[in-house]
């Protein structure tokens, strides 16, 4: 190794000809040192150099000799390896073909999913100096990451000594007028700091500056590239021209470069917010801006944060109010962006690393079986004359092509499958459509391939390194069925098993997660209800009593359609998310802390909408004509907020304070409980959720619940004209049967279980192909045993007996070990996903699964040990 | 063919004895090439003929193992050589290979004094 070392070395830092010249110039002292004796003896001059250069010998000859001591291994050899490596694999195809698939299998499985968590979650931010911009929001006692007041961000960004730049970001829901169709879209509206951020340069005219990001500029627009381009037909003559939005005629000043997709949704241009945000005083002002910044190079983000939270101190004593028990709150983006996919995409990296594991096990299995039953072919090379180093290196080449061949059909299965994943991934994930092959995936996959194969190539090595000469030429099969090799491929087989069982326990866990999700009681009817998403433009509708009017005739006209059964609207549909949480209190209760003021989801609903989603009430009564926009305010909580205060008594009657004990807030008393809504999607945790009536506290944007008696599609065009008829100006949001939102809550949970259920599917039949060889060979080794044995007149129940009960205690110790470690696995994935629970049937089922696999892939060489034909065999011996 | 040695005839090196010699030569102190092939030539009393088609590489064989270190340096009588020293690695192997070698001359030994 230290040679190969030295000669590395040297062959990068020594130039060509100067060992060459140092070895001449050590041979000339050498020479003079020789003339010089000759001299002292009495030779005359001439002589002594003759007899000098005599006694030297051939110059040329021995620097070159010299020089050639730093030479590699000539090529020949390594090319003479690799034919016979090639022979070596062609000559056991079956072999051959297994461990090549096998590594394919578990290569390509590899690179697929990390091809995708590349894309989704290592691939740097495309902007510059990317790992140090955070997002910046604030946090209370509460809630982590809500939003910054316009007052705070003024202080943080004039106050701070950590961060480089800030800049204000938030979107905004307009209507485009003027150009065809009215047009629902999306600004992005950010503080002119923004594009500098991101280092992003306008592709056409300008990006904001600071004169247009103040109250009273005149109004101005730079557009989306795709917007630009699908929109305005990438029109190189707009700038000056004017959008209508909202009514309003904004002047479009610059268009931005493609490639620019710093909000997750898309948005279709930006606007300047602090001319959107006016003059703002009142420090306690939330609305839903957020920060990007970057700090300074070497600043962490905890002193940064730490930073911003002395300035929030010094604020809290000058500007006291809400905002005093406010921290700072920061990731990094990197991190923000993949946020909830996190946990997921690590879940399936770990089971590719698993399967990755089986599959280095089940190769490494197939070698070791291999290389003892090579053992006489080694011997007799070793015997005629093959140095170890020699046949080490040959047996390494052999597996390095082997893997070599596994890591190239990996990586073409890897294109394919990645392609498979974006085309069946349900929803649109940040960064997904961008995932190729990139030189980090193949970097990845390349290094794969060599580990397992100096993993694979290590176990013959040290099976021949150990080998005795003579004894492997005597008896082969004594030494092939040697306690230690035999010892180490059972270990890998209980190996294999365990880990298939981890595995398999796993996928059953979230497999069951997700049929209690599926067949759960979503706590309304979905079936037959067509959504109709609509925002009313603040332009045209500026009153309530306008909202109001609107969303009574469009009702009123929507149940004059046939075969509309019910209709009923509510801001936050079900599955829809987080749409706003604010504080609350209980009046006959103490108030609390100022740091420990509840928070709850605030929702709107009108009278008609918990009949029409067949929601139902447990307590109380609906929302009712009388509760008139002018009269006594009142409320409906779900089931987990009256549990929450009132476990054992009704809360109907009880009255609560929007905003809690500290903030300016109406009060409203509770007239129902109505059964709990997955709000943030099927099968996720309840949460405490308040409904305001829509009579009292009407939203521009509504979802309007139809229910039909017939197919939720076909009644779409009727209720598209029905919006039409009153407002042709009304874009609408969205139109969709709601079981296809209620697919869409699921989908990205069906399609992690999926994958999961793939990876123990493909780990299952890795394992019972390990078992399968391992007893196979067992089996093969044994044979004139089991031959000794028959002619000396045992049965042959006893030879099955012998060989199943082999089998069966492998899988049996294996499937233990597999069980003990699927319970810890569970308890880390309980962490992970919600409503995963302790499963013992699961478990068990998994291991009943998993051993049953393992004896049918034994059966085969079981059944075979029992068809020796004892009278050939002993012949052969 | 004769069957007994010509005592007129020098010695050849058994493989991968002359990188033992050499370090045996060294464990004295340092020298250079042509030292090293005198002291081998005058300890062997003339039996070994060293032949500098072996001596250079096997001295480069010992470099690479990092058993020697060669420097260049004025040597007594005023001339540039490059004098080779023992490096700890290479005292520690000098200390195997002679234990193993003395193991080797007495199995042979007594293989060839064996009566029968």
């Amino acid at each position: 190794m230290r040679e190969w070392w030295s000669k590395v070395r040297r062959l990068f830092t020594g130039r060509p000809g100067d060992l060459a010249a140092e070895i001449d110039a050590e041979i000339d002292s050498q020479m003079e040192f020789e003339i010089q004796e000759n001299i002292a003896r009495g030779m005359p001059p001439d002589d002594a150099r003759a007899a000098a250069r005599r006694h030297i010998g051939n110059l040329t000859q021995i620097r070159e000799q010299a020089v050639d001591a730093w030479r590699f291994p000539p090529l020949e050899t390594i090319a003479q390896d690799l034919r016979y490596g090639m022979r070596g694999i062609r000559r056991a195809p079956g072999f051959s073909l297994v461990v090549v698939l096998t590594l394919a299998l578990g290569i390509g499985a590899n690179t697929a999913i990390f091809s995708v968590v590349n894309a989704v979650l290592l691939r740097p931010l495309p902007y510059p100096a990317a790992e140090r911009l955070v997002a910046l929001g604030e946090s209370d006692p509460n809630a982590e990451g809500i939003s910054v007041t316009w007052v705070n961000y003024q202080h943080w960004r004039g106050e701070n000594r950590s961060f480089e730049d800030m800049a204000g970001f938030r979107t905004a829901g307009l209507t485009l007028t003027g150009r065809g169709e009215p047009l629902s879209t999306r600004a992005g509206v950010v503080t002119y700091g923004f594009f500098g951020l991101l280092g992003a340069h306008p592709l056409l005219g300008r990006a904001f500056r600071p004169d247009d990001d103040q109250p009273g500029a005149a109004a101005t627009v730079v557009l989306d590239y795709r917007f630009w381009v699908s929109k305005l037909a990438a029109d190189p003559g707009i700038l000056g021209a004017t959008l209508e939005l909202d009514g309003k005629p904004y002047e479009i000043v610059g268009v931005m470069p493609p490639g620019l997709r710093f909000f997750e949704r898309g948005i279709d241009y930006y606007l300047p917010l602090h001319r959107f945000e006016g003059e703002i005083v009142d420090r306690g002002r939330h609305g839903s801006m957020r920060l990007l910044a970057r700090l300074k190079p070497g600043v962490t983000l905890a002193a940064a944060l730490a930073d911003l939270d002395l300035i929030m101190r010094r604020l809290a004593k000058s500007d006291p109010g809400p905002e005093d028990q406010h921290h700072a709150h920061g990731t990094f983006l990197a991190d923000a962006t993949a946020g909830d996919l996190r946990p997921n995409l690590l879940l399936l990296l770990a089971a590719a690393g698993l399967v990755l594991i089986i599959a280095c096990a089940n190769v490494a299995g197939l070698v070791l079986a291999r290389a003892t039953v090579r053992a006489r072919e080694i011997a007799i090379r070793a015997a005629i004359g093959a140095g170890r180093n020699r046949l080490v290196r040959q047996l390494l080449t052999e597996n390095l092509l082997l893997a070599a061949l596994g890591g190239g059909a990996g990586a073409l299965l890897a294109h394919w499958g990645s392609r498979a994943l974006i085309a069946a991934a349900p929803l649109p994930i940040p960064g997904l459509a961008e995932t190729t092959l990139d030189w980090r995936v193949l970097l990845f996959a390349v290094a794969i391939t060599l580990l397992t194969g100096l993993f694979t190539g290590i176990a013959p090595v040290f099976a021949a390194g150990r080998l005795d000469l003579v004894s492997a030429l005597k008896d082969s099969s004594r030494l092939a069925t040697g306690r230690g090799g035999q010892r180490s491929r059972s270990a890998l087989v209980v190996a294999e098993i365990a880990l298939t069982l981890v595995l398999a326990f796993a996928a059953g866990l979230l497999l069951r997660n997700l049929i209690a999700a599926e067949t759960a009681d979503p706590g309304f009817v979905p079936e037959h209800v067509l959504a109709l998403e609509l925002a009313l433009p603040s332009s045209s509708y500026r009153s309530p009593q306008e909202i109001r009017g609107f969303y009574d005739r469009l009702e009123q006209d929507l149940n004059g359609l046939p075969a509309v059964v019910w209709v009923g609207a509510v801001s936050c549909p079900p599955a829809e998310g987080d749409c706003g949480d604010w504080f609350y209190s209980i009046l006959d209760r103490p108030a609390p802390q100022p740091a420990e003021v509840p928070i709850a989801l605030f929702n709107t609903a009108d009278r008609d909408y918990f009949g029409a989603m067949r929601i139902p009430l447990r307590e109380g009564r609906g929302f009712a004509d009388t509760d008139r926009p002018a009269g006594p305010r009142v409320a409906i909580v779900n089931e987990t907020f009256a549990r929450k205060w009132w476990p054992k008594e009704s809360a109907v009657g009880h009255r609560i304070k929007s905003g809690g004990p500290y903030r300016e807030g109406p009060i409203y008393e509770i007239v129902g409980v109505c059964g709990d809504v997955g709000q943030m999607g099927l099968g996720t945790a309840p949460y405490p959720e308040i409904f305001l009536p829509f009579s009292q506290s009407p939203s521009a944007a509504m979802a309007v619940m139809i229910r039909t008696g017939g197919d939720p599609d076909s009644l779409a065009p009727a209720v598209r004209r029905s919006v039409t008829a009153i407002d042709r100006n009304l874009p609408i949001q969205s139109l969709r049967p709601f079981t296809r939102i209620v697919e869409a809550s699921l989908a990205q949970r069906r399609f992690s279980t999926l994958l999961l259920a793939l990876f123990a599917g493909l780990a299952l039949a890795l394992a019972a192909v390990g078992i399968y060889g391992l007893l196979n060979y067992w089996v093969r080794v044994r044979e004139s045993e089991i031959a000794i044995r028959l002619a000396l007149g045992a049965p042959q129940p006893s030879i099955l007996r012998w060989a199943g009960w082999q089998a069966l205690r492998l899988s049996s110790i294996g499937a233990s070990a597999g069980m003990l470690a699927g319970w810890v696995v569970s308890r880390w994935l309980r962490n992970l996903v919600f409503g995963i629970a302790d499963n013992i049937a699961t478990l068990a089922a998994a291991a009943l699964a998993v051993v049953a696999i393992a004896m049918i892939a034994a059966a085969i060489p079981i059944w075979r040990a029992s068809q020796v034909d004892a009278v050939e065999k002993l012949r052969s011996l | 063919m004769s069957t007994v040695d010509d005592p007129r005839e020098r010695l050849e090196f058994l493989q991968g004895t002359l990188e033992v010699l050499i370090l045996r030569s060294l464990q004295v102190g340092p020298n250079h090439a042509y030292g090293i092939t005198q002291f081998l030539e005058r300890q062997s009393g003339d039996e070994f003929l060293v032949d500098n088609g072996s001596l250079y590489p096997a001295v480069q064989r010992l470099l690479q193992r990092n058993w020697i270190a060669g420097q260049w340096k004025m040597s007594p009588n005023g001339r540039r050589a490059k004098y080779y020293r023992l490096t700890p690695a290479g005292r520690k192997q000098l200390v195997a290979a002679t234990s193993r070698w003395q193991r080797f001359v007495e199995a042979m030994g007594r293989v060839l004094a064996a009566e029968g």
